[in-house]
């Protein structure tokens, strides 16, 4: 065996330590990165591979084939970098067929110029063998393509060097270590290259680069062993934080400090009906829902409360969240406002409320009037009121546990509600109000042509049979009338009735009940459960001369198209 | 008494079989690690052997081919052993664990031999370079699935040269004789090709008759070696469905065979001496080593498991013992 060069010698410990990193990298697809690593690693041996027969061969064409060989290595290392340090760090949507297309019309262009034997001299305008105590190798004189390619070459580098940058300040340490070693790997060979075309090296015309690929081969290794290169990579940080953003639940927004919208989540578009494109940009006053009374949130220090806001699922209760975006100098730079939909929290709690307040008092004071009757009936077992007293009670007891399953039913997140058209839902309710007493008169109006949840008969069952139930007349008048407008359809409930307690409604507008301020049954809390579930709004209004007008609006299902009326 | 109380044994109050044991931990490792070092770097040294072996044989000055072929052994098997570290549990458990537990340093140990191997050859040229790349563009093509149907053409390799990167393509392997077939003739390929490659020998007409003979008798040892273990193995490949000479032609016809073929690589001896294509302690040597085999393959239903394992490889290093003993 011929003795080598020292030279050769040198890059042969790079060719073995760069090909075990390749391999290892090679190894760890398709983990983020691997296989551009591999590019680039491959593309070290292959330069350094060539650069040995370069130097080992006898005769000037021979050096010059093996030179031109190399070419196709050294395009490859900057190429590999580059896709390698995008993928690596999580920018893979720049990691396409048409960017590497692109990116590699350079490279492909210098690796056809050498093979076609470098017509023009654009590579070198001379190469002559040059001897020297640590190797013979071909010295050349660089030519316009050679300075475009390593012009290029650094380009490639650098840009590929800035996101790696960025993770050397990150707060976890194996993705320091991770980027430490990899910019070392990277900047070895540029030092080197630098060097000899600033002609620093002692041996004129000895290009270092490849030979400092054995510190690369040592780093990129030791990346790949020690702080776990790819098996460990910081890729999906990026995607997993964005897609927190846009996958979650509560509607977001992103407002810079001059109040215009910077970004919003899917949620956010979704919930309230905003086209992302047009809003971006656009004054958070105008796209941002209740956004003074939000902003005034902000500014304070008053407790969380729920702020109604009409969104595409109708009237919800949001609490709202302001974070200001610090930046490295402590600059606010933007708030984020989340809008977390407390609905069904607050419905829960109502709930909770009223059945307690149901047990604790209603049911209580029937019992009560049952066994005490009851105990008279013993005493005299002909008195007919007792027993009229305990069946009415008894069939009070039987009807709140009625709408207690009821009530239990538009709390079930499993029950998923069918629509139906409008029409449909009030002949539900009229029948069934007809059957509580027959002498009743239940006059419909005009009702429009629309869908709408059937939730809305529950509530509308609710308010005739309160109408019917507590009025003192002979003979009641219930009347139901609906309008459409807006994709919001208001249906009235008016009465002839004697009018409810304002304080029973005053209850369902403050939304929680105490042992001294609280309603009677449960009738009217299922038709506020009823609204609020289907997102809509009610109101109470006093008829002259005597009755009540009850107006719940709720909106159009989607589906629903606004028709004839009867 | 089975299901009888336990007893204390002790005045403390604990039974025997609830307290623990000292393991013998020191013990099971030294067993992990001599199982693997009587598998990845037990071939790599054959491989060795077996190609200074060829060296000798061939006239052609030593080079790194044997180094450079023993790294490449070692780092194909130890890739491939960890890769199917998992299915081995059963059949090679020592070994096994040691790959699962040491699994990345493993790894790391093959790709850097790997590497050196193929440093080695760059040094001795873009023949050498080429040869050693063949196991490395194999790995390749199994990797990543590019190669599908190469993949399906080296998978006899699977048993010699095993499958790197865990990827098993059950289909040549499968097929009776044309498996061992295939793996005796790739071996034989790098035993023989490796030496002149290395050495940067170009083999002329007057070498071409040492070159063929060599060469047939290296693929008539290893078809050999590569069945001599299915004796062993013949009840788990006839409860697989692989069909082996064992499994076809039962143990006694077996040795027959491998006798006959033992007879043939003889022949290829005496052809060698007839021809004078290589020296008299070259064919002594093959010589010493073909008695081993013949030895081993008359005792191949009575060596246990392990030893059977090795053994048809210790040949060449009986033989690679007479070579270095009488000077090539």
């Amino acid at each position: 065996m011929a003795a080598l060069s020292p030279l050769s010698v040198a890059l042969l410990v790079a060719v073995s330590v760069g090909l075990a990193a390749a391999i290892l990298a090679w190894r760890e697809r398709p983990e983020p990165g691997a296989t551009w690593l591999a590019v680039l690693l491959v593309g070290q041996v292959w330069w350094a591979t060539f650069l040995v027969f370069e130097l080992e061969a006898a005769t000037l064409p021979a050096k010059a084939l093996w030179y031109d060989v190399q070419w196709v290595g050294v395009v490859a290392v900057p190429v590999g970098w580059l896709f390698f340090a995008l993928a690596y760090t999580g920018y893979d949507r720049y990691v396409t067929p048409f960017t590497v297309a692109a990116v590699s019309i350079v490279p492909a262009a210098t690796v056809a110029v050498a093979a076609a034997g470098d017509p023009g001299n654009l590579l070198a305008t001379e190469r002559v063998v040059r001897e020297t105590a640590v190797g013979t190798f071909l010295e050349v004189v660089p030519g316009p393509l050679y300075y475009i390619i390593a012009g290029y070459t650094y380009l490639l580098g650098a840009v590929g060097s800035v996101p790696l940058l960025q993770l050397i300040r990150d707060d976890a340490r194996p993705f320091r270590g991770q980027s430490a070693a990899l910019l070392v790997g990277t900047a070895a060979p540029w030092a080197g290259s630098v060097a000899y075309i600033t002609g620093a090296i002692p041996i004129a015309g000895l290009d270092p680069t490849p030979l400092v690929f054995v510190v690369s081969g040592v780093a990129y290794l030791l990346a790949l062993s020690r702080f776990r290169l790819l098996t460990l990579a910081p890729a999906p940080r990026r995607r997993a934080r964005q897609l927190v953003f846009e996958q979650l639940h509560d509607p977001v927004f992103v407002v810079g400090t001059e109040g215009l919208l910077v970004d919003l989540n899917e949620s956010a578009a979704e919930a309230f009906g905003i086209d992302r494109r047009e809003a971006i940009g656009k004054p958070a006053s105008s796209t941002v829902p209740r956004y003074d009374a939000v902003r005034d949130l902000a500014d304070g220090d008053d407790k969380p409360r729920a702020i109604p806001i009409v969104g595409r699922d109708g009237r919800r209760p949001y609490e709202a969240t302001v974070r200001d975006v610090v930046d490295d100098h402590d600059r606010t730079s933007a708030s984020v406002i989340t809008f977390h939909d407390v609905g069904a929290y607050l419905g829960q709690q109502q709930r909770l409320s009223v059945l307690n307040r149901v047990f604790r008092h209603d049911v209580r004071t029937e019992t009560n009037l049952i066994q005490g009757y009851a105990e008279q009936l013993c005493a005299e077992s002909s008195d007919e009121r007792a027993v009229s007293v305990i069946e009415e009670s008894a069939g009070r007891i039987l009807e709140l546990s009625e709408r207690t399953r009821t009530a239990g039913e538009l709390f079930d997140p499993t029950q998923e509600y069918a629509s139906s058209p409008l029409p449909d839902v009030v002949d539900e309710a009229v029948a069934d109000a007809r059957e509580i007493d027959s002498g009743a008169r239940v006059e419909v109006g005009r009702v429009p042509e629309v869908t709408v949840s059937v939730v809305l008969r529950v509530v509308l069952e609710n308010l005739c049979s309160n109408a019917i139930r507590h009025n003192d007349r002979a003979s009641p008048w219930v009347e139901i009338d609906a309008t459409v407008a807006d994709a919001w359809v208001d249906v009235t409930v008016a009465d002839d009735g004697p009018g409810i307690d304002p304080a029973e409604y005053d209850v369902l507008d403050r939304g929680a009940e105490t042992p001294l301020r609280h309603g009677s049954g449960i009738g009217l809390w299922i038709v506020k459960w009823g609204v609020d579930h289907l997102g809509g709004r009610i109101s109470f209004e006093e008829r002259e001369p005597r009755g009540t007008l009850v107006t719940v609006s709720v909106p159009v299902e989607r589906s629903g198209v606004p028709g004839t009326d009867r | 008494m089975a299901n009888g109380p336990i007893r204390p044994s002790t005045s403390d109050g604990t039974a025997e079989q609830s307290r623990s044991h000292a393991t013998t931990a020191a013990a099971g490792t030294r067993r992990r690690v001599g199982a693997f070092a009587t598998a990845a770097p037990f071939t790599a040294v054959v491989a060795a052997v077996e190609v200074a072996i060829a060296t000798a044989a061939l006239g052609v000055p030593l080079s790194t081919a044997p180094v450079a072929v023993g790294l490449v052994a070692f780092s194909v098997y130890a890739a491939d052993h960890v890769a199917d570290a998992e299915g081995d549990v059963g059949s090679t458990p020592a070994r096994a664990q040691f790959a699962l537990r040491y699994g990345d340093q493993l790894m790391v140990a093959a790709a850097l031999s790997y590497g050196l191997a193929v440093a080695l050859a760059v040094g001795a040229g873009p023949a050498a370079l080429a040869l050693v790349l063949v196991p490395g563009a194999v790995w390749v093509g199994y990797a990543t699935d590019w190669l599908p149907t190469v993949g399906g053409l080296v998978a006899p390799l699977g048993d010699r040269v095993p499958r790197l990167g865990g990827v098993s393509v059950p289909r040549l392997k499968d097929v009776f004789l044309l498996n061992s077939a295939a793996v005796a003739l790739a071996w034989a390929v790098a035993v023989v090709a490796a030496p002149l490659a290395f050495a940067r020998v170009p083999v002329e007409p007057a070498h071409a008759p040492t070159v063929a003979l060599l060469f047939a008798y290296v693929a008539a040892r290893s078809f050999v070696d590569v069945e001599v273990p299915n004796v062993r193995d013949v009840a788990a490949d006839a409860a697989q469905g692989v069909s082996t000479l064992p499994v076809v032609y039962g143990v006694a016809e077996t040795r027959r065979i491998l006798f006959a073929v033992d007879g043939v690589a003889a022949g290829l001896l005496v052809a060698l001496v007839a021809t004078d294509a290589a020296s008299g302690s070259v064919v002594a040597a093959l010589a010493a080593g073909l008695g081993v085999s013949v030895a081993v393959t008359a005792l191949a239903d009575r060596l246990d498991g392990s030893t059977l394992g090795v053994a048809p490889d210790c040949s060449y290093l009986v033989a690679g013992a007479v070579l270095l003993a009488l000077g090539p």
